[in-house]
């Protein structure tokens, strides 16, 4: 029943709602690790620090966004999560998840993953049919595994760079690639072939405001602990979508680079032992 | 005399063998538990304390923050996340962001862990870093973050291992927090670090109101809340 999407896994794990993308088609993309290891400017020296040359200008749209959450989003969704039992939000929840099932089977032929472009078959039939169009999610009690492929992590699995992290007013934390992903997975989401713009936008807003009435709790708590907001979202971002692009899975290029977090050097090391 | 004088050297060689054998295992046991074997006993403490009806949210976060102060290497884990600003400190600022960071991550990490409800944890495998840390693969069951991948880097010191980095679903909280850190201490001095540390101990970060999350059974099940309280 209940909907790991990646937006609430993070949500959870780090608290950004922003974060959650306000359309159906969930934001994609992330700048990758890997990427940011070989160009070597986007590092300094192991510190896993994200490229971000337009931080000024990213940091007054991460501001906008926190105002209009502060303002809109968070109070509307705080009324909603009152009016609302938790069982129909995540039924919500789940509908919406359900709509970009062809968007990730898409992503998963394009990346050649035809093991989850199996498992997001069966999840869409089976959620479809015994879930009642998707309100209800059997397919995980069946044991189907989630996936979540989407175009900005098609374009990082073919070696196309993250960028600089970029904030986009109202969708959030995002860089070229992801951007480009997000744009191309709304385009090509069902959805988007026989509903008008305004049906679209409304739904949009409502799987926006169901999403963060969701994570309420999380994102006041992550607010609370940060030491600097922007750059716990920008990190948490980053290093999420690179973990998604590589499948989760350690990638041996990627070794040195974790070296250097974790050992500042040898000296350090036995003075402190 | 020579019989009581035996006796004594029987004891007496009775005691040094028996405290061989105690110091052999004392010193053996520590580092004969493997790193998966604390994680998997680790979970199973957390979801007891976790699950346990008859305490309350205070009771539980405060033995979950005495628990992570047996699992977590928070030295380590402040030289860390300080990266290179570490040797630039002197000894007194190097303990007093030890101690502060300690406490902030004792509490931030049970804090956090309060909000997770009822789940499993299943340890998937143990990899062995280049040099010498492992890391433990685990998947949270159930609930809210159904399938997530939580991965914990471990280090051995004095014979025992202990946690030096969260990674949840890929993003590392050392990572994170350095990246946080980075900006206050370029910004504003590593001072203003330590008064942050220590404003942000002294209002422990927790939910103002009982999160939907953290099923509140104490008060439904006949035990109420301010009765355990009293206690304290």
């Amino acid at each position: 029943m209940d909907r790991p999407s990646p937006s609430r896994l993070i949500a959870l794990a780090l608290g950004f709602a922003l974060a959650a993308p306000p359309l159906a088609a969930e934001p994609e993309g992330a700048r990758t690790q890997i990427a940011a290891a070989e160009a070597s400017t986007d590092w300094e020296g192991g510190e896993r620090l994200v490229w971000d040359p337009l931080e000024p200008m990213n940091r007054g749209i991460f501001q906008f966004n926190e105002t209009l959450d502060a303002w809109l989003l968070e109070p509307v969704a705080t009324g909603w999560d009152r009016v609302l039992p938790n069982r129909v939000q995540r039924c919500i929840a789940n509908f919406f998840t359900h709509l970009v099932l062809p968007v990730r089977f898409a992503n998963d032929l394009l990346q050649l993953k035809p093991v989850k472009a199996f498992d997001d078959t069966g999840r869409f039939v089976t959620n479809s049919l015994i879930g009642v169009g998707g309100l209800f999610d059997p397919a995980t009690r069946f044991g189907i595994p989630k996936h979540d492929e989407d175009f900005g992590q098609t374009l990082g699995h073919w070696g196309v760079p993250a960028g600089p992290y970029l904030v986009l007013p109202i969708l959030g934390p995002s860089n070229p690639r992801d951007t480009l992903g997000l744009a191309v997975d709304s385009v090509g989401a069902i959805q988007s072939f026989f509903l008008s713009l305004p049906v679209l936008a409304s739904a949009g807003a409502v799987n926006a405001i169901n999403d963060r009435s969701l994570t309420l709790e999380q994102v006041r708590a992550e607010r609370a602990s940060a030491f600097d907001f922007y750059a716990a979202v920008r990190n948490a971002y980053s290093q999420y979508r690179a973990a998604r692009v590589r499948d989760r899975e350690i990638e041996p290029k990627r070794e040195s680079v974790d070296e250097d977090l974790y050992y500042l050097d040898d000296e350090e090391e036995d003075g402190d032992a | 005399m020579r019989e009581r004088c035996a006796r004594v050297g029987v004891l007496f060689a009775l005691a040094c063998g028996l405290g061989a054998a105690a110091a052999a295992l004392a010193s053996e046991e520590p580092s004969g538990v493997r790193p998966r074997q604390i994680i998997e006993t680790s979970a199973q403490q957390v979801l007891a304390i976790l699950r346990d009806p008859a305490r309350t949210q205070e009771q539980r976060i405060a033995e979950l923050e005495k628990l992570a102060y047996d699992r977590f290497d928070f030295r380590t884990m402040t030289r860390l996340v300080l990266s290179r600003s570490w040797k630039k400190l002197s000894a007194e600022q190097q303990d007093d962001f030890v101690e502060q960071f300690t406490r902030y991550l004792a509490n931030d990490y049970s804090s956090r862990l309060d909000r997770y409800e009822q789940q499993d944890v299943t340890v998937l495998d143990e990899r062995a870093e280049p040099r010498g840390d492992v890391t433990v693969r685990t998947r949270m069951q159930g609930g809210e973050v159904d399938g997530a991948i939580i991965d914990y880097r471990m280090r051995e010191r004095g014979g025992t291992w202990r946690i030096i980095d969260v990674v949840i679903e890929g993003i590392s909280l050392v990572a994170n927090l350095r990246d946080q850190f980075r900006e206050v201490l370029t910004r504003e001095g590593p001072e203003k670090l330590l008064e942050k540390l220590r404003e942000k101990n002294a209002a422990p970060v927790e939910s103002p109101a009982p999160s939907a999350l953290a099923a509140p059974l104490p008060d439904w099940t006949g035990r109420p809340a301010a009765a355990t309280l009293r206690q304290e």
